[in-house]
């Protein structure tokens, strides 16, 4: 490009660039910009890089050597150069977080100018990026997740609560995250349940009629004694007493009242006999004579002209003697009522043919005793019964906002249309076109004009349809047309109101975001947007899903975790008075990890929180098992940590410990791949096929039991194995303190624990508490970068390429003048290009076009 | 009024589709003669008495339904417990596979089938994932965590596509694994490669049905015995009217969208055309199999549970019918799963990863026997069930257990652990241990799909030729 003027250890300036870039975008069009600037990448090239590769890393890497099949003196031309991103790529990384060239080859490290003019070089001009313009790259339209359906279907459908997560099978992810567009695909079956799931949920979820009968309902414990303990749900037959319900109604009118009650008889005979009156208002209305038997339910169904005003409805249970006469001295209001003082209380009390019962011996002793009860199951007051009187369904105005449909035919057809419309809306989160209405609308009339179907049903049809479309199941962007020399476009407002509600609350936009959207004024109001939003409820969703995949939090409610084995016999037992990692102390761990990253985006904390810091969120359970003193009590809660505690960060937390541990025992392996991964972001290239055993190493030891530590140390004396586990290693080692349940441990099989250790990059550390530290302090811009690219990752649904290191880097270089917090990280990204923008639909839109795709990808 | 010209165009273009499209299916109706079930838990010969679907496709020379399935499960197997002694008609069964001896006569050992395309070969690590997407496909996935996952169209649905349309459903794909890992999986590989092993197209996994339930409802209808003919019905009427609907909105996106976007639509096109079809073939098969059973209430807590009432819905589709393709992946490759129950807390893969180390060997020897266990009891049950032809089901049957993994202290993957049962309606010659020298799994393939009289294929995945000896 044309900065050869510029220097290139300094980063481009923005203003002279913009309209640079814009001529140059130019230019690409027409085929000779590309040339020119890949031409200039190659000159400076020879003139700038490959001194400084020469200078740093042919010994390794050139001159013949070529390890890690990386040659950098062996490109068969310039073009095949440049089009080694994924080479690049590796270079700008390793070189920048300190792992190449190696410390202990004696080269020396680059200078800090030097290691700018590498990555200037490779981000501007071998990977052509335009820093005020850079690629936004693709993202494949995204179906959405379970998690986003279900969440969707809620806010969409009245609150409406559908189980996606036992419904549907379970999503694939990519790139870590399960929100990644490449990866959501639609099998067949997965179809088939979603057009079951829209009848489903549009049957239970809209209504089907204009107007209902109102119903109240009340059950057993509705129905209070009139004197002394007692309700309705379980009356003894043996025991005189009256249980009543008052009913109120505003209108005079007919009224239907449906009794249900239920004779249910010990397993074994009882003589016991009622008779049981049902009143309404004083007035008798049936009797029935009950008598022991298994199981009987008795239906009445009345129908009575009520006046507004209180209408009392009872239960009098006369208990008989066998022969059927009224036993007079069974009136006894303080006996208890109880099912367990029911059976044994009344059979002692006054029942003289109870089997078995003998005055004056403990009722205790005789749990088996028998006995004939009533339930009150149900009383439905439906009413008032004339349809003049019918009340609208719950929910109806949410789906019908002007009432019920007119009569005529045309009317009809317009309202159906512009109910639809809205709901079509915004259930695709964007307007839809008259086309689309029009067949909606015969949808829903080929239902409702069906012969004793409602236009309700009707609407509920094309609803169904509506949640069956591509539209709804996909996030889909419009596609924005290139201007002249415009290979990337601002996203309409639309798709930016979804991007943001999906990234922030794993949802729908609200009415919010659609009434900005609509305006075209979100893009303005973006800060207050995202500040409002993250204060939202809803980004509980974000907290959860991001925490749950970037830290494996998700994982912690199913590791297979052998608390007996880890924790020993004499641990701390739950409730159950078992040593169990069981369902509740899971979610505690996970509760912990979720309150916590929660805490730094409230608070706008530095995301360094998230490394060191010197409090973190427990009840007494987890407090206990951490060693952290005073804190009492089942809800967790903010708490500040001792000087000397190691705890602090979610490295140290039970569901990151857990998380990368075997069922019995820790793998510092897994832990120092886990903090490579995702907090300093330089993972190691997966092990080769051939691992030596590590059993091999035994051999040293001499029939003694090593530690693992030991094991690990003669497995790092492998040439081949070192280059990696010399980075793994001393980061799990470091947390061999704690142990696979993340409870301190200062042994492992009876000797110390040594968690001394150094990074790759030269950093000593004594303890984990130490490492902590170096990390926060010496290390902070990879964690930055690290989590930078995760939140793009999840944000964007799509993993990142060569095109977004500049991105990064801006959002990166953000964070250190801003102190990391957690509020510019999120704002960054909302902000950054690849969020805002997409390619538009231009072709010839890349100005590197004619590089050749890259080779495989070689870590 | 002006009217743009493009939505007249574009609604005109609609209807012509949807034309075609009821054409189409109208000739497929017309040109296969479906079979009819003459009662519900009757299989009849029907394939073989149409004409038209080809002589013999999908049904034994006696006219019954011929069925094959694939049952995976991870790790690899404890090599000196797994393989038999002896060869041939005269063999000794291994530790592990003590539970077959009753059916001895039913199964064959298979030895020297290998997946050479599960081997690291310049991909480096990975193994289980490999294991997993190569096991049915005979190919090699591609190395990418998310974008352009391409693996293989698996053997399953290579004959489902083909004789599919002879049952309800052309496949089941079935799992017992429903938790998954969050992040990443195996070394750089998606995770679609972990979790699936049957797929539709190269880039389409077909996501396997883990809930019981679900799967039940699918097979039978839901709701209560008696209410499920009628449930299913009104089911199929109101998909039914919404078909067209959701189908002209997936071609009008179609027109707007780019082309990673298009093989989104393309997925989902292909789903919606299933469905279709398989309403069509509804109503020729006409009433559904009625089990007389409750449905399952949903994922048994216990794992062993869980498998037994997979393979008893499995046992239950073949029964019926319903569908003559299936896989059932047991748990996917690399699982870390603990067998508390039979008094192993360590995880699988730890354990698999033995080092020779005599305790974990035993371990997952003991595993080994405890999915083989369960197996066994599937194929009892399928042996003992008559077929319409007065055979067994098992008789009438092919099918594969077995794994992608042979070492899983070592991740090799030739001379994999294979066991083929069933008698493929006469035509496999059950009761051996067959030593097969060293020829790509994908060989089997070949030969089980002949045997369905799919007719015209030249390979599957890496195949080289065709499996003589079974």
């Amino acid at each position: 490009m044309l900065r050869a003027h510029t220097t290139l250890s300094a980063p481009p300036n923005r203003l002279v660039n913009l309209p640079l870039a814009l001529c140059l975008a130019g230019f690409g069009l027409v085929g000779t910009g590309a040339a020119a600037a890949e031409n200039r990448a190659a000159a400076n090239y020879h003139k700038t890089i490959e001194p400084l590769l020469s200078k740093y890393c042919y010994d390794c890497h050139g001159n013949g050597v070529g390890k890690g099949r990386v040659a950098f003196d062996e490109f068969a031309s310039d073009a095949e150069m440049l089009a080694k991103r994924d080479l690049w790529l590796a270079a700008l990384k390793n070189v920048r977080a300190g792992m190449m060239p190696p410390r202990e080859e004696d080269i020396g490290r680059p200078s800090e100018t030097e290691i700018n003019t590498l990555a200037n070089w490779i981000k501007y001009e071998a990977f052509g990026t335009d820093p005020a313009n850079p690629d936004p790259g693709r993202v494949t339209a995204r179906r959405l997740n379970r998690i986003e359906y279900r969440n969707t279907i809620r806010d969409l459908m009245g609150g409406f609560d559908f189980n996606s997560e036992a419904e549907f099978p379970p999503d694939d992810s990519g790139n870590g995250f399960d929100n990644n567009g490449d990866v959501l695909t639609v099998s067949p079956l997965l179809l088939e349940k979603y057009l079951s799931a829209a009848e489903f949920i549009v049957d239970r979820a809209v209504p089907k009629v204009p107007k209902i009968i109102r119903e109240r309902m009340a059950s057993g414990r509705d129905f209070r004694a009139e004197s002394g303990e007692g309700n309705g749900e379980n009356l003894n037959v043996k025991r005189a007493v009256k249980v009543a319900r008052r009913f109120t109604v505003e209108q005079a009118d007919s009224y239907q009242v449906v009794i249900e009650l239920e004779v249910r008889g010990s397993f074994d005979f009882d003589a016991g006999r009622a008779k049981v009156i049902c009143r309404i208002d004083n007035e008798e209305r049936f009797v029935e004579d009950v008598a022991w038997s298994e199981r009987k339910t008795l239906k009445h169904d009345l129908v009575v002209d009520w006046k507004p005003g209180a209408h009392v409805v009872s239960f009098e249970i006369v208990p008989l003697d066998p022969q059927g006469q009224i036993i007079a001295a069974a009136v006894s209001p303080s006996l208890p009522t109880t099912s367990a003082g029911a059976s044994g209380g009344a059979a002692t009390g006054a029942d003289p043919n109870a089997k078995g019962a003998t005055p004056g011996r403990d009722r205790a002793f005789r749990p088996s005793a028998t006995s004939v009860t009533v339930r009150v199951a149900s009383v439905v007051v439906r009413g008032p019964l004339h349809p003049e009187f019918w009340t609208t369904p719950e929910n109806y105005t949410r789906f019908f906002p002007d009432g019920p449909a007119p009569a005529d035919a045309a009317g009809r057809e317009t309202y159906a249309g512009a109910l639809l419309r809205t709901f079509a809306t915004r259930a695709f989160r964007r307007p839809v076109d008259d086309a689309k209405v029009a067949q909606m609308v015969a949808l829903a009339r080929d239902v409702y004009a069906q012969p004793g179907k409602t236009f309700e049903e009707g609407i509920s049809r094309a609803m169904m349809g509506v949640l069956g479309s591509p539209r709804f199941l996909f996030r889909v962007e419009a596609p924005v047309a290139g201007g002249a020399g415009q290979p990337y476009a601002a996203i309409d407002e639309y798709a930016l109101a979804s991007r943001l509600s999906y990234f922030l609350w794993s949802t729908m936009p609200d009415e919010e975001l659609f009434r900005l959207a609509e305006k075209g004024e979100l893009r303005r109001d973006l800060r207050a947007q995202i500040g409002r939003m993250l204060k939202d409820a809803k980004a509980q969703a974000f907290v959860r899903n991001f925490t749950g995949q970037w830290l494996q939090a998700r994982d912690v409610e199913s590791v297979p975790i052998n608390a007996r084995v880890v924790m020993g016999p004499n641990a701390q037992r739950n409730r159950d008075g078992r040593i169990e990692f069981d369902g509740a102390f899971r979610r505690m761990m996970r509760s912990e990890t979720e309150m916590y990253f929660e805490h730094i985006i409230r608070e706008d904390r530095s995301i360094l929180d998230l490394v060191d810091s010197d409090y973190t969120f427990l009840n007494e359970r987890l407090a206990k098992h951490y060693g952290v003193p005073d804190v009492t009590g089942d809800n967790l809660r903010l708490v500040k940590l001792p000087a000397d505690s190691p705890r602090g960060g979610v490295l140290t937390q039970g569901t990151v410990l857990a998380v990368t541990s075997n069922p019995t025992r820790t793998s510092p392996v897994k832990r120092g791949l886990f903090i490579l991964e995702n907090i300093l972001g330089t993972p190691p290239p997966p092990a080769p096929p051939d691992v030596p055993d590590l059993e091999e190493a035994k051999k040293n030891f001499e029939g003694r039991e090593p530690k693992l530590s030991e094991m690990l140390a003669v497995h790092r004396a492998n040439k081949l194995c070192n280059s990696c586990h010399s980075r793994m290693d001393p980061l799990g080692l470091a947390m061999e303190n704690f142990n696979a349940l993340g409870s301190w441990r200062d042994t492992e099989v009876g000797q110390p624990i040594e968690p001394a250790g150094e990074l790759i990059t030269g950093e000593k550390f004594a303890d984990v508490r130490e490492l902590k530290r170096v990390l926060r302090q010496d290390r902070k811009l990879d964690v930055y970068r690290c989590l930078t690219e995760k939140l793009l990752t999840y944000a964007l649904g799509r993993g990142l390429d060569y095109y977004d290191a500049h991105t990064v880097d801006e959002i990166v270089d953000r964070l250190a003048r801003e102190d990391g917090r957690m509020s510019v990280l999120i704002h960054s990204v909302v902000e950054s290009p690849a969020f805002q923008k997409m390619r538009t639909q231009t072709p010839g839109r890349h100005v590197t076009l004619s590089v050749p795709p890259t080779s495989e990808i070689h870590p | 009024m002006k009217t743009p010209a493009a939505p007249t165009a574009s609604a005109a273009e609609q209807r012509l589709l949807s034309l075609n499209r009821r054409q189409f299916l109208r000739g497929l109706g017309a040109c296969v003669a479906l079979p009819v079930f003459e009662s519900a838990l009757r299989p009849v010969a029907q394939a073989a008495t149409a004409p038209a679907a080809g002589a013999g496709l999908g049904v034994t020379a006696s006219g019954a339904p011929l069925r094959m399935a694939f049952v995976y499960f991870p790790n690899g197997a404890h090599q000196n417990y797994w393989w038999p002694t002896g060869e041939g008609a005269d063999f000794k069964l291994g530790k592990t596979m003590q539970p077959l001896a009753p059916l001895q006569r039913s199964i064959q050992v298979l030895g020297g089938l290998d997946h050479k395309n599960a081997t690291a070969g310049n991909d480096g690590a990975g193994d289980h994932a490999r294991a997993n997407a190569t096991f049915l496909t005979g190919a090699r996935a591609r190395k990418t965590d998310a974008a352009d996952i391409r693996v293989g169209i698996s053997v399953d649905q290579v004959a489902a596509q083909r004789i599919g349309h002879l049952t309800r459903f052309p496949s089941l794909e079935l799992s017992c694994d429903q938790v998954r890992k969050s992040g990443r999986c195996d070394s750089g590989y998606s995770c679609a490669y972990q979790y699936n092993l049957s797929w539709a197209s190269p880039t389409t996994p077909m996501a396997p049905e883990t809930n019981p339930r679900l799967v039940f409802e699918r097979l039978f209808g839901a709701g209560a015995p008696g209410e499920r003919q009628s449930n299913f019905q009104l089911r199929q009427a109101t998909q039914k009217s919404l078909l067209d609907f959701v189908i002209d909105d997936a071609h009008s996106l179609q027109r707007q969208l780019g082309r990673n976007d298009q093989q989104k639509l393309d997925e989902y096109l292909t789903g919606v055309r299933e469905i279709e079809q398989r309403i069509q073939r509804a109503e020729n098969f006409g009433a559904l199999p009625d089990p007389r059973a409750d449905t399952p209430a949903g994922i048994p807590a216990n794992y062993g549970d869980h498998m037994d009432i997979m393979y008893e819905l499995l046992a239950m589709a073949f029964e019926t019918d319903s569908t003559r393709v299936s896989t059932l992946l047991l748990a996917g490759d690399g699982s870390n799963r603990a067998y508390p129950q039979i008094g192993i807390p360590e995880g699988h893969h730890y354990c698999s990863h033995h080092r020779n180390n005599d305790d974990l060997m035993e371990k997952i020897g003991q595993i080994d026997l405890y999915y083989m266990e369960r197996f066994a009891k599937f194929l009892q049950r399928l042996d003992a069930k008559k077929d319409v032809d007065g055979k067994s089901i098992l008789h009438n049957s092919m099918i594969v257990y077995g794994c992608g993994n042979s070492d899983g202290n070592r991740h090799t993957h030739d001379n994999l652990p294979i066991v083929l049962a069933g008698g493929g309606g006469g035509t496999l010659n059950p009761g051996r241990y067959t030593k097969l020298g060293g020829q790509p799994m994908s060989n089997l393939f070949l030969t089980m799909t002949d045997r369905l009289g799919v007719s015209g294929l030249e390979r599957i995945g890496d195949s080289s030729a065709r499996v003589k000896a079974v």
